[in-house]
């Protein structure tokens, strides 16, 4: 067959039956991006990036566990160049399954991120991160009460904690970060003083969990903290409400810190245009970037030197975080479920 | 006698053209279920760990009781409502009855995740309606969930078996004296039970393949517990196990309820087709009937809904709705055509009795029971697998690789739409068949038809709104589809199901309002012009006097 029927051929078939990636395009001109984000300011980063470098972004944006599963599938043939995805608990079964390859420094960017949010063996970084803390209503605990996670498993407690379903991986990554911190059993009875103190069964999101301390069905929850950013900087009025009738605690000060997860990213095992890749990677370090999470996402950069305008998460900014590394959340994520699983946090 | 003739017609039949139709279907329906078989060879093959000994020992109870509760709620509300609504408007004169005719079946176009976000923002604690309702959570919350949103399953099944049904036996039942409603339970009710029973298997198995719904209302079914092997454990093998579980579970309550209704066979004699008289309702009665008619759509769709439009007046519309707007109906037009053809072959293969026939159809529609991110993995397996072989072939061949990725294209889409989807097209289609019975076939043939006018003449005219519902049913389904329209579409194209699933997992309720109120606005035309063709064939059947039941024979 020659090479020019060959083409046609295939070109007909691709045309017909609207297969994607047909024909070779023009090396490093694109970055194919798997994420498992959906936020505007990944939208705004991911613009200025075409604008700065000229370099198109083809995006699929679809669910952790998915995505990893697409890649895997793709295997050899994945034309994924970067994956994206929040929480190190994703991070680490996409580089159990292979799908990461090492970045290098991007060109020096890298080591503006503190050792704990990049994987050891440098296959991913976060770019941002998320700290999980504690809400408490203002009107009916003193905060000095609530100072650590533990203390919300005191008896004391009983009736009065809201927490979403142990099926979030905010929760398992959480649990994963006490068992690698202070042991299985710690991290068991923490897990089970929860469970025995929950105000009502699990359910909605976290910020139903704020709502449901701001309206008394409980006095305290535990939250990613960008939650209540987002009803602080509400236009709704109501919802700003919600956020100003409670209070925020990072926990753990002075005793090993708050535990924080990260968004990140890296640079695909099978990356057909691995430079310009890099060069996306670096860009979600540069102040423009990190600017824009903090902005628009109320994530904390991860290049803490970064400056941003957002009053609400410069006043939660400052304080201590676990100097965990941040793959230990991932690697203890299955052993948090099972946790969770004996001791009935449903 | 007549299962004689008929029997030897087939035979005849089948030595003219070769390869007998059958033959066909099987292997359409054998395509759509590659993607749960392999999901069960990942579940045979994978290594074994502990985890489903750890869940035994700990939550698998839990888990069952309330499969068992969400779907038992789930059924009996969708059945009262899709029965009681099918019934008024089909047999019954009152204000509104045209627009409810296609009104009653939108809420199917609203995705249940977004019902029950909308539902449990208004009645949670904090939520304008807390402490008014009982806050919709637990398994009784996601059941009544999804009973309201599923319903219209039944209703239009129902509905479309309701008007094709003679009325010779509710009249013989009246004038023997019995009350409407005795006549009404005790012949229209058997009679579309094929329907019913075909209406409720679509609401159940739903129900239990959630995940979006369940999670958020705090009601951990069997489905959570897969997720959870797959998310949290790590291990997709034990996630492929359970969805047998659930799978297997379904398939048991089906084949009892088949079992059931083979022993309580009812087919009218013939085509035989007298059209009923609808009743005019009293001023009083028909505005009970019109509400009743009101209830289920705005539960079902308008307050949730509404809630959700209330959050996006305070947060910017999200951008691109247009494009995902008609990538949303390209894709489900298109596969909804495809299903409504294959949905109608399988139901033949049904009906031939054949076991490669029936035995294909039956696992091909068990992939409808199967949780949607299962289901895109079994597809993706698929995929990766066929690249392989692909790639090493075209490199004996030529020493490159094979020129095209099969993954992130419409046809992959399309392929695992049909996979997911197709028992939402065998039902409406097999249910239809049931009313051609066998004598009417030997009549047609003993008359000189040949077999494909069979099929056109007799068959056709009597399964037509069956057919086009089963598309519907797919059309609609795919607008909704989520996890496979996630990983499998080709870069930068967004659906609208995509886009409120986004913003809803990210707790942005009002962003998500938006493209779910689009999602039933896309729905509408084909909701109603599918209301249209039933009612018309409804009329054509009433015009035709008895004796020209069966069209064309009286030629």
């Amino acid at each position: 067959m020659s090479d020019r029927l060959r083409l046609s051929i295939i070109g007909a078939l691709c045309a017909s039956l609207g297969l994607t990636a047909c024909g070779q395009p023009e090396q490093d001109s694109v970055v194919n991006v798997f994420s498992a984000r959906h936020y505007a300011s990944d939208q705004e980063v991911f613009r200025a990036f075409t604008e700065e470098t000229g370099i198109a972004i083809n995006l699929v944006e679809a669910d952790g566990d998915l995505l990893i599963e697409r890649v895997r599938a793709d295997g050899e043939r994945s034309q994924a160049d970067v994956i994206i995805t929040v929480d190190a608990g994703r991070l680490h079964r996409a580089e159990q399954a292979g799908l990461f390859q090492p970045a290098g420094d991007l060109g020096g960017m890298l080591d503006r991120v503190p050792d704990a949010l990049v994987h050891p063996d440098n296959l991913w970084f976060g770019f941002a991160t998320r700290a999980r803390v504690i809400v408490y209503a203002r009107d009916r605990v003193d905060p000095s009460e609530v100072q650590t996670y533990a203390d919300l498993a005191r008896p004391e407690f009983e009736g009065r904690v809201c927490v979403r379903s142990s099926s979030n991986v905010y929760n398992q990554s959480l649990v994963a970060g006490m068992i690698a911190e202070d042991g299985v059993e710690a991290a068991e009875s923490f897990a089970r003083g929860i469970a025995q103190n929950l105000a009502r069964t699990p359910q909605g999101g976290d910020t139903d969990q704020i709502r449901a301390v701001a309206a008394g069905e409980c006095d305290v929850a535990i939250v990613n903290h960008y939650y209540l950013g987002r009803l602080l900087n509400a236009s709704d009025n109501a919802d700003r409400a919600v956020g100003e009738a409670v209070g925020i605690v990072f926990p753990d000060q002075g005793q090993g810190g708050t535990y924080v997860n990260i968004s990140g990213a890296g640079l695909a095992a099978n990356a057909p245009n691995p430079e310009a890749a890099r060069a996306l990677l670096a860009f979600l370090l540069s102040e423009r970037a990190q600017r824009a999470f903090a902005e628009l996402t109320n994530e904390f950069p991860a290049d803490p030197s970064v400056s941003y305008d957002n009053t609400v998460l410069e006043g939660f900014a400052g304080f201590e975080a676990r100097d965990l590394n941040v793959n230990a959340l991932g690697e203890n994520g299955a052993e948090a479920q099972r946790i969770f699983d004996r001791v009935g946090w449903p | 006698m007549a299962i004689t003739d008929t029997a030897t017609l087939r035979r005849k039949m089948t030595g003219r053209t070769g390869l007998h139709p059958v033959w066909l279907a099987a292997f359409a329906g054998l395509l759509c279920a590659a993607p749960l078989l392999a999901v069960v060879w990942l579940g045979v093959s994978g290594p074994w760990s502990d985890y489903l000994i750890h869940i035994a020992n700990t939550r698998l109870a839990e888990f069952l009781i309330n499969t068992a509760i969400v779907g038992l709620t789930a059924a009996l509300l969708a059945g009262v409502i899709g029965t009681g609504t099918a019934w008024l408007v089909t047999r019954h004169v009152f204000p509104g009855r045209n627009v409810f005719q296609w009104m009653l079946a939108l809420p199917l176009a609203m995705p249940a995740y977004a019902a029950a976000y909308g539902w449990y923002d208004l009645t949670q604690g904090a939520g304008p309606l807390g402490g008014l309702l009982p806050t919709v959570h637990g398994p009784l919350g996601a059941g009544a969930i999804f009973g309201l949103v599923f319903y219209p399953y039944v209703y239009l099944l129902a509905r479309e078996s309701f008007s094709a049904q003679s009325a010779d036996a509710y009249d013989a039942a009246r004038t023997l004296g019995c009350s409407p409603f005795q006549a009404f339970a005790r012949t229209a009710l058997p009679m579309v039970r094929p329907a019913i029973a075909a209406g409720l298997a679509l609401v159940v198995m739903e129900a239990l393949a959630d995940y979006g719904t369940v999670s958020h209302l705090g009601a951990p079914t069997l489905t959570v517990a897969l997720m959870r092997a797959w998310a949290g454990e790590g291990s997709i093998p034990d996630a492929a196990r359970l969805a047998m579980l659930l799978v297997s579970i379904t398939f048991l309550i089906f084949m009892a309820e088949r079992a059931l209704r083979r022993r309580a066979r009812q087919t009218a004699a013939s085509g035989h087709v007298r059209a009923f008289r609808r009743q005019s309702l009293s001023p009083l009665a028909g505005m009970l009937a019109a509400f009743a008619c009101l209830l289920p759509v705005l539960m079902g769709l308008v307050i949730p809904a509404a809630r959700l439009g209330w959050r996006a007046a305070y947060t910017p519309a999200a951008t691109g709705l247009m494009d995902a707007a008609v990538n949303s109906l390209v894709l489900a037009g298109i596969s909804g055509l495809l299903a409504a053809v294959i949905g109608l072959g399988l139901a033949y293969a049904i009906r031939t009795r054949k076991l490669a026939g029936r035995a294909s159809a039956r696992i091909a529609a068990m992939g409808y029971g199967v949780p949607g991110a299962v289901a895109a993995l079994g597809v993706l397996i698929i995929f990766g697998t066929l690249q392989g072989w692909l790639d090493t072939g075209w490199r004996t061949l030529t020493g490159s690789p094979f020129p095209l990725v099969l993954t992130g294209s419409a046809l992959a889409l399309i392929f695992a739409y049909q996979a997911r989807f197709i028992a939402a097209a065998i039902g409406p289609s097999e249910s239809a068949l049931s009313r051609v019975t066998p004598s009417l076939d030997a009549a047609a043939r003993s008359l000189g038809a040949r077999p494909l006018e069979l099929a056109r003449r007799v068959h056709w005219p009597l399964v037509s709104s069956g057919v086009a519902l089963a598309g519907l049913l797919v059309f609609v389904e795919v607008l909704k589809e989520l996890p496979a329209t996630m990983i499998l579409r080709p870069f930068n194209m967004n659906t609208l199901a995509v886009t409120a699933h986004n913003y809803a997992a990210d707790e942005r309720l009002g962003e998500a309002a938006l493209p779910a109120v689009l999602l039933v606005v896309a729905a509408l035309p084909a909701m109603i012009w599918i209301a249209r063709r039933i009612t018309a064939t409804e009329r054509a059947r009433a015009s035709v006097p008895p004796s020209e039941a069966i069209p064309g024979l009286a030629e």
